[in-house]
């Protein structure tokens, strides 16, 4: 069926759907340890050298990659272990961060691990097995339109008041940019300023801004991510309509979550719009000239690069092949399937606007761009499992407190929030602060 | 044979041991913990099967931990078997009546950078010991295996040789202090470790009880676990992490100005052996291994190419193989080794590349202008410095085999090679099951011993573990090779390494088939004496049968257990 | 059928010896450990009949200690330590079985001296990798088994190289090949047929079965051939030395040496030592202790076959430029002492009459361990604290320290001559051993290779170790014949 308009859902073709269309994958897992550790070329200590916060958390095989493999296997080949028990505690206890979906594809051209686990969620979520703390969330999701325990519809815009920002979604005003902050900088008392800077900075710089006003609503790209697919589809589809009413501006969000969710998941929901992060703006905006950074800032600091601004957060390619064995037994698909291997994240945006800022010191982590460290937020687990997101996050701060920075930057409210007043190994926490903040500051 | 005692009582003491989130009988945890043989291998098979399902899986945090662990196993006569990387079988348990112990919490690793040391535990595996030996100006032999899998499992569990043994030496010649608990529960410390807790020397004291820890093979877990080691490190002339340049997954090394690697492309087979004479008398190589005909003869210049080109894939690979060039490029290296040569000062760059052109001068061989490109050769030392991308085994058809194995002596195994080729070459064109390389896809060490003296072959049986004819028809295929290897009287093939110490349905033999397999071997003694050491330090038979034993004649008739 | 007999139906009428005084030079040795005679010698000829002699043995309870050197005994390690003990003298057996030139290998008998392998092995441009001027009546096998340390630790990626493969017949009378020789038949020649030439040593599965030999003082098994991998023999070599004034001083470039791997032989002597070594006299090693520097340490640089001046020049100014930027100056000979004569020294034998250790004084006991060189001065001071309360010279000892495979562990040897025939001078000596012996222990010294008095003082520190050998000897010399009363177990 031809599909009408970017906004309508036409599941793209090719790629795996369902837990069976893993099982040939699931067989071709090389048990090589990509899923448990960052590339070895790429490792730079034994301390910080593992990638899956879910297996260096649980240790036990079966909350890797590798262990959801042979999972899924004892699924639907046997029967042998059904959804219950550790089963279901392990395809739950994933962020879903991707760093084994990276790992994997620098040897293995023909694995999907992510999507796999995710694929587990969903069919667990089918068979009504998700945590009630899930299932919560998805049904605010439903009711609200956000996925934050308690938030309300109603209050949804209050971040807003006094910004004077266009409301694009009546079809009145137009924007070249609509300004989608995501359910965080929305509800979050403490982030609503952030947001707002950002609307301010970005409007200072001259860019033309609206936003969704009462069409504003969660990206729904979380509920995907836990395994609530037929939520997740529904949210994608409300934000079309609004957007196609809006009159398909560009989206710009500060939020990574939003902007993975747009710029991949909505994608592989066929509906096609256009997104991008507020820091690549921020950068373009700074390299035009049309935003000037003065002010110094003498801080050093280190950067903890979002999962899903980095390394999930290549652009969507579509692909419709076949695959086919050649020398006997050398599979393949034709033609070449896009790999999706972190490369093209959005890495240098971020960095480039704190290079930007005078005084300034940036110092690395061993964990960075494909390779970083998830905050432990991800595929509700800060939600369904907060002591193993606070783990996850302490294990960041560990990270970055060896560095000799004296603060966390991100671009993700989620990392934010929950890399702020975790303890690391040490028993000391250290200020995390988002891009805008510095950006802000140096003006 | 022993009663089935694992029950609930056993459980619970194992949750005393190390707490409850550190051991389950959950089937979703302990399915896990099943080695599906097609799908790691590992010279033995492959067949489609399972390894049995362990009664439950525990992770040790600790040394006494796991003494705890073995004494409780050795009390209700329950199996149990060790392991950290779990890539080959022979890490899994071989009876129904048994535990896994998993070793991911103990990854502790400590260099003492002066007397080039490194302390390591069970899950500290290749790659990251290497990054922190690297950042003391050291290294580490990394075993064939890769730098994945863990340093301490290829120093006491297996047989650890790889491109770097040359230089470095393998894993047991590295071995230095170990600390075992032994599969009766005590605690022994070889060498300097068991009388001042200093881990400088493994032997002794006396006639060295380490004797009985890691032979060639090594124990393969048989032997009680292996709780720390420590290992000699070797000099590292580069920076303290290599810098990597280039697009995932095609990596590059970068600004490695002393270390040269090279492909060497030999006339003939003849060459290819004197010249390995040659170069463990010039002590010249820092690595040394035919590697990338791994992929096969016909394909391996076009897998270089997609490994180096992040958008290539394999459906490229038709097109890459027509190309007048890299056909070119293969005829040329049919006769292949890479080498790896590194400076710890310009005189001693200049010295060992002087040393490495008289020597391919005198056997008429040549270096390959492919792998003078500047990317290439980038990528040639990265893997085989790092030894990071061992999954490349795997990548081709997500399953292998090695198989052949020929001859330690290179001056025997190389005149064998064509026909060997020949052979592997015709079932490719007459099955379908193995994929068509080109016969040829033969790699291994340069040298299985430290400052040369053994060779290591291995052809690489490519095969798809999702599909059961692939697997079949490997599996025989292999069996074919067994016979050409026993018609040659080369012994047993390296497929079939393992063969006689699991079952093909994944199970432990019983003593009796042992007896039925090593009392024709031609000095049975080294099996009665392994009896005689089982029974010693093993008296409940509890670690399965990769210890290959033979009950002695006075036994043989009588107690049996 | 009483012993003898049982002894000459195996050996002959002719082969069991027992007179008195050839009885009694079996039982000397440089050791203060009790000794006893042994009540017969026996010179098997061939492993058939070491094989014989194991299995009766057994039947009849009788110890057995093997010999293989001929000469001083320094260590008492080959002198029964029970009555009634048939000394099996293994001298005689001096077959160089191969000498293979691919591959670098050679497989001796028990009774092959230093020179005459290397002899042997000139022909073919090799030469065995020494240990520091051996006696004269030195078997190359003892040599290796018992571990002594190599000048080229370069040379041992394993810790016991150049020992290879070994035929052994264990204490219970079984006789097996070890190693890559243990996966074939039981006939070297069948073997070499074949193309197998012993190279690999371990296993040959999962048990190391030579290495329950070596360091055994013979309490295992009896060998009667090993396998030893030889090198080439340098084309253009030359043994540099610098010297220093203190032991920490040489550390640095020790270091740094052993990590490049450029040298081929390391090791570093005191002035007594070194002049010891040098010296042919009394007054002359007097002379050269006054000339030499405190301490020394000897660097060798070669090149062989393939462009040997090119590695030569290469390793030589390399060494050269190591030691300078550690504050040493590496030359070609110091003080009167040219590298090349110490060379010669170092890797001759002894003239077969005294040993050289015992030309200054007479006579001379040895300690050594192994240690890690950062810890060397530590023994040191507390040795010579130990002379000075018990009054012996200081300037008098000897100290050798040679790094050993390739630098994990470092050999560390006291020497200290006395004269033999002065009760005083002995008592004292006997003191001092004693202490020096529990301090080495104390600080952490290590006795790998525990002989008399250092097996009790080591496996006291380590019960694990203790009951793993004894279980170990339990199996493979159940009844306790092999040369019983050695390593406390």
């Amino acid at each position: 069926m031809a599909k009408k308009s970017m906004f309508d859902m036409t599941p793209v073709k090719g790629y795996e759907k369902k837990l069976e269309d893993f099982f040939p994958m699931e067989r071709r897992c090389s048990n090589c340890l990509g899923c448990k550790f960052v590339p070895f070329e790429k490792i730079k200590s034994n301390r910080f050298g593992r990638n899956c916060p879910s297996v260096w958390h649980y240790n036990f095989n079966l909350y890797s990659a590798r262990g959801r493999f042979q999972l899924g296997q004892n699924i639907l080949e046997d029967g042998s272990v059904r959804f219950e028990g550790q089963a279901l505690d392990a395809i739950f206890n994933c962020q879903a961060c991707g760093a084994c979906d990276v790992g994997c594809k620098v040897t293995r051209f023909n694995l999907e691990p992510l999507a796999h686990n995710i694929a587990l969620k969903e069919r667990a979520v089918e068979k009504g097995k998700a945590p009630d703390a899930l299932n919560a969330v998805a049904a605010q999701l439903a009711k609200q339109k956000t996925m934050l325990p308690g938030a309300k519809k109603a209050d949804r815009g209050a971040w807003a008041s006094g910004l004077k920002l266009k409301d694009i979604s009546v079809g009145k005003e137009t924007a070249e940019y609509a300004f989608f902050p995501g359910c965080q900088y929305a509800y979050d008392k403490d982030l609503q300023k952030k947001a707002k800077s950002y609307v301010s900075v970005l409007k200072k710089a001259g860019v033309d801004l609206g936003w969704f006003g009462k069409g504003d609503m969660c990206c729904g790209g979380r509920a995907g991510q836990m395994g609530f697919r037929k939520e997740f589809e529904a949210q994608a589809q409300a934000n079309a309509v609004v957007w196609k009413k809006a009159g398909a501006p560009k989206i710009v969000t500060p939020c990574s979550d939003c902007y993975y969710a747009l710029k991949r998941q909505y994608a592989m929901l066929g509906i096609e719009v256009e997104v991008v992060h507020a820091v690549e703006l921020i950068a373009e905006l700074i390299k035009s000239g049309k935003l000037k950074l003065k002010k110094a800032v003498d801080l050093s600091i280190t950067y903890h690069d979002p999962c899903r601004l980095g390394r999930l957060g290549e652009p969507f390619e579509p692909w419709d092949g076949t695959e086919k064995k050649i020398l006997n037994q050398v599979h393949t698909w034709t033609p070449a399937r896009p790999r999706y291997a972190g490369t093209y994240g959005i890495y240098d945006a971020p960095r480039d606007v704190l290079a930007a800022i005078p005084g300034l010191r940036l110092v690395e982590m061993e964990r960075v761009r494909e390779n970083s460290w998830c905050c432990g937020a991800g595929g509700g687990c800060s939600v369904f499992n907060p002591e193993f997101s606070d783990a996850v996050a302490s294990e960041r701060v560990t990270e970055a407190q060896a560095t000799g920075a004296e603060a966390i930057v991100t671009a993700c409210p989620w990392c934010e929030k929950n890399l702020s007043g975790v303890t690391s190994e040490n028993g000391t926490a250290m200020p995390v602060v988002d891009v805008i903040d510095l950006v802000a500051k140096a003006l | 044979m022993k009663n089935i005692t694992y029950n609930k009582d056993f459980y619970r003491a194992l949750q005393d041991i190390v707490g409850e989130r550190n051991v389950s009988e959950d089937p979703a945890v302990t399915e896990n913990y099943r080695c599906i043989t097609a799908q790691s291998s590992a010279h033995y098979g492959p067949y489609d099967t399972r390894t049995p399902k362990p009664q439950a899986v525990v992770l040790p945090g600790s040394t006494e931990e796991v003494q705890q662990i073995v004494r409780l196993c050795n009390k209700y006569k329950v199996d149990f078997k060790a392991a950290s990387t779990f890539w080959a079988a022979m890490g899994f348990i071989g009876s129904d009546n048994a535990i896994q112990l998993d070793m991911i919490r103990m990854d502790n690793v400590e260099i003492d950078a002066k007397n080039m040391i490194a302390v390591c535990e069970p899950f500290a595996i290749g790659g990251t010991v290497q990054v922190e030996a690297m950042k003391n100006g050291l290294n580490c032999n990394i075993a064939g295996v890769g730098c994945s899998s863990s340093t301490l499992a290829g120093s006491a569990g297996w047989v650890g040789f790889g491109p770097s043994s040359i230089f470095m030496g393998i894993a047991s010649e590295n071995l230095l202090g170990a600390e075992w608990v032994l599969p009766d529960g005590e605690i022994i410390r070889t060498g300097t470790l068991g009388s001042d807790g200093e881990w400088f020397c493994g032997e002794g004291p006396g006639p060295s009880p380490r004797a009985i820890f890691r032979g060639w093979t090594g124990t393969a877990g048989t032997m009680g676990v292996c709780t720390r080691i420590a290992i000699r490190l070797h000099p590292w002339p580069g920076p303290k992490w290599i810098p990597v340049r280039g697009t995932a997954p095609a990596y590059f090394a970068d600004g490695l100005d002393n270390v040269r690697a090279y492909t060497v492309c030999y006339p003939d087979w003849d060459a290819y052996a004197e010249s390995f004479r040659l170069f463990y008398e010039a002590d010249i190589c820092y690595l040394a291994h035919r590697q990338f005909n791994m992929f096969g003869r016909d394909i391996k210049t076009a897998m270089v190419e997609i490994f180096t080109h992040p958008e290539k894939q394999f459906c490229d690979l038709p097109e890459l193989m027509e190309d007048p060039y890299i056909k070119e490029q293969n005829e040329q290296m049919k006769v292949d080794v890479q080498i790896v040569l590194a400076g710890f000062t310009e005189r001693d760059l200049d010295y060992k590349e002087k040393a490495f052109d008289e020597i391919l001068r005198q056997v008429g061989a040549h270096k390959s202008e492919y792998y003078l490109q500047q990317d290439i050769e980038d990528f040639v030392k990265l893997y085989l410095l790092r030894l990071a991308r061992k999954n490349y085994n795997y990548t081709l058809c997500s399953s292998y085999e090695g198989n052949f194995g020929l001859s330690p002596n290179v001056f025997v195994a190389a005149p064998l090679m064509e026909e060997a080729a020949a052979l592997k070459r015709e079932w490719e064109q007459t099955h379908t099951g193995v994929a068509a390389v080109g016969g040829d896809s033969d790699m291994g060490s340069v040298s299985g011993i430290g400052g040369g003296g053994t060779t290591g072959w291995e052809f690489f049986v490519h095969f798809d573990g999702f599909d059961k004819e692939s697997i079949y028809d490997s599996c025989a295929h292999i069996d074919r090779t067994q016979e050409w290897m026993t018609e040659k009287g080369l012994g047993a093939d390296f497929g079939r390494w393992n063969a006689d110490v699991r079952q093909p349905n994944g199970y432990n033999y019983t003593q009796e088939q042992h007896d039925s397999f090593y009392s024709k071997i031609p000095q049975p003694a080294l099996a009665e004496y392994q009896w005689k050491i089982r029974e010693a330090f093993n008296p409940n038979r509890l670690t399965g049968s990769y210890y290959k034993t033979l009950t002695p004649k006075e036994f043989r008739d009588g107690d049996n257990k | 059928m009483g012993t003898k007999d049982s002894l000459m139906a195996i050996f002959g009428r002719n082969g069991v010896i027992d007179d008195p005084d050839i009885l009694a030079s079996y039982a000397e040795n440089q050791s203060f450990e009790p000794r006893f005679a042994p009540w017969f010698v026996v010179k098997p000829s061939d492993a058939g009949k070491i094989e014989k002699l194991v299995k009766w043995a057994n039947k009849a309870g009788t110890p057995l200690v093997p010999v293989s050197s001929t000469g001083v005994k320094l260590r008492g390690d080959s002198a029964p330590s029970v009555p009634g003990a048939v000394a099996v003298d293994l001298s005689g057996m001096k077959k160089i079985l191969n000498v293979n030139r691919q591959q670098r290998m050679a497989v001796v008998e028990p009774g092959v001296t230093y020179d005459e392998l290397n002899k042997e092995l000139a022909k073919q441009n090799m030469v065995i990798p020494g240990s520091l001027k051996p006696k004269a009546g030195q078997s190359v096998l003892t040599d290796v088994l018992e571990a002594v340390p190599r000048l080229n630790p370069m040379m041992q990626w394993n810790f016991f190289d150049p020992l290879r493969c070994v035929e052994v017949t264990w204490g219970d009378g079984t006789r097996m090949f070890t190693g890559e020789a243990a996966g074939g038949p039981l006939d070297l020649e069948a073997q070499w047929k074949k193309q197998q030439w012993q190279v690999q040593y371990m296993g040959p599965w999962m048990t190391d079965y030579y290495r329950l030999v070596t360091q055994a003082q013979g309490s295992m098994g009896i060998v009667t051939w090993a396998s030893l991998k030889t090198a080439v023999k340098p084309s253009v070599h030359r043994l540099y030395i610098a010297a220093a004034d203190s032991l920490e001083d040489l550390e640095g470039f020790v270091y740094k040496a052993m990590w490049t791997r450029f040298p081929d032989e390391l090791f570093i002597l005191n002035r007594a030592q070194a002049a010891s070594l040098i010296g042919k006299t009394e007054e002359e090693i007097k002379r050269l202790k006054e000339a030499l520097p405190p301490w020394i340490v000897a660097v060798g640089a070669a090149g062989r076959e393939l462009i040997p001046e090119v590695r030569f020049e290469a390793r030589s100014k390399d060494l050269i430029d190591i030691a300078q930027v550690n504050g040493l100056d590496l030359k070609e000979g110091i003080a009167g002492l040219s590298g090349r004569a110490l060379y010669e020294e170092a890797t001759s034998t002894d003239d077969g009459k005294v040993y050289w250790k015992d030309v200054y004084a007479g006579g001379h006991r040895d300690v050594f361990f192994l240690t890690q060189l950062d810890r060397t001065g530590e023994f040191l001071r507390a040795v010579r604290e130990i002379c000075e309360d018990i009054g012996y010279p200081t300037e008098d000892i000897g100290v050798y320290i040679q790094p050993r495979h390739i630098g994990s562990s470092y050999h560390m040897e006291f020497t200290f001559p006395y004269d033999p025939d002065s009760a005083a001078e002995e008592a004292r000596l006997r003191s001092l051993l004693e202490t020096v012996s529990v301090a080495v222990s104390d600080l952490g010294g290590y006795y790998s290779r525990p002989y008399g008095r250092w097996a009790g003082i080591q496996l006291n520190k380590d019960a694990q170790s203790l009951m793993a050998l004894k279980r170990l000897k339990g199996i493979f010399d159940p009844n306790g014949v092999m040369n019983p009363g050695k390593l406390a177990v």
